[in-house]
């Protein structure tokens, strides 16, 4: 192991894949890799005294276990990178953001090549980021809902809207229908209109277009 | 020397190349076949006539229904089935009718089956 080469450390339950992953890896003259079988307090201290910059794990459940021990050890991420090889599941969007919050910075779906993950080592070793282009996509898209959804304390303080009413706004600017908005947000329709009703009295307008005008009059972006 | 006739049709692709990279260099296993696609197991399996067929164990650890077809038909082959997400192989062969042994989900428990000696490959359960 010299100082120029980049450990990784495969957590996986597969013993096969252990092996003959961490064989090719240290083929690569500037890689080498160990592995173990799950983390607990053993091998939580071995992967932190090995100096691995890299964790690679194949299993989504143990990037999202509630386990204390496992949740303690991802909280140090910071001190290594990532990667996933989501080997047992399908698309799914919501454990895909879990394991960004659970710091991955390497993505890999379950159709990737072995040289696919010695290129992901590499590139999050390097300090950059491994997702594919369809789950980029997803990523973006939820950046830019959380940007349209996250309510400002200016417009509460400027106009008095509630969190919710303020989440309305903008599917009243996109045109959508007090059902459509219900639907969007799981409400009922009465909860949309008596929301509506009071966003109307609050900026002192009668109808929805003169909200929009209002809100963009005071320098908010919808 | 006889050399071991092995077609490998796992899923996914990784755990494919995996099982390739294990048994790619010994000198007396030969790979006669990748089967990317579960649909053209049954024709490469008549095409190769395998000593060994190594697939992707599913979920319920049953072996997928072409596999049993395939044993019935070839008694001579034996498969390897080996679970992606878990440590879990089972090597099923027929003698009368189709039988099975775990076997220990590692390099060595996988070519120890392969060259005929499944009883080293670890714990039969």
């Amino acid at each position: 192991m010299s100082e120029t080469q980049v450990g990784v450390y495969i957590v996986s339950a597969n013993r096969l894949l252990r092996e003959s992953l961490a064989r090719i890896l240290n083929k690569r003259a500037d890689l080498w890799a160990l592995s173990a079988q799950e983390i607990n307090a053993t091998t939580a201290a071995a992967i932190k005294d090995s100096g691995a910059e890299v964790l690679l794990f194949d299993s989504v459940a143990t990037i999202l276990s509630k386990s204390e021990s496992i949740e303690e050890f991802l909280s140090g991420a910071a001190h290594w990178k990532t990667v996933l090889i989501g080997m047992e599941m399908e698309e799914d969007t919501n454990l895909f953001l879990q394991t960004v919050r659970r710091g991955v910075v390497g993505y890999l779906l379950n159709d990737a090549s072995a040289a696919d993950v010695v290129s992901a080592v590499r590139s999050v070793a390097q300090g950059g980021v491994v997702c594919p282009p369809r789950l980029c996509r997803i990523l973006f898209q939820y950046v830019a809902r959380q940007a349209a959804e996250i309510p400002s304390s200016r417009v509460r303080n400027q106009i008095g809207l509630t969190r919710r009413e303020q989440q309305l706004v903008p599917l009243i600017a996109r045109g959508f229908t007090n059902k459509e908005i219900a639907a969007h947000f799981n409400l009922s329709e009465q909860t949309v209109k008596n929301h509506i009703h009071n966003i109307l009295h609050k900026v002192g307008v009668e109808d929805r277009l003169s909200v929009l005008h209002v809100y963009r009059a005071q320098g908010f972006e919808i | 020397m006889k050399t071991i006739r092995v077609l490998v049709a796992n899923q996914p692709r990784l755990m494919r190349e995996l099982v390739l990279a294990t048994i790619s260099e010994q000198p007396d296993i030969e790979i006669v076949g990748e089967i990317r696609e579960n649909g053209e197991i049954e024709q490469a399996v008549e095409q190769t006539q395998p000593d060994f067929l190594i697939v992707a164990l599913e979920e319920s650890d049953r072996l997928p229904e072409t596999c049993r077809l395939l044993l019935e038909k070839y008694p001579h082959m034996k498969i390897l089935a080996i679970a992606p997400d878990r440590n879990t192989t089972i090597f099923y062969w027929a003698s009368l009718s189709i039988r099975s042994n775990r076997i220990e989900t590692s390099e060595f428990g996988v070519l120890n089956t392969l060259r005929g000696k499944p009883q080293l490959a670890g714990r039969v359960m």
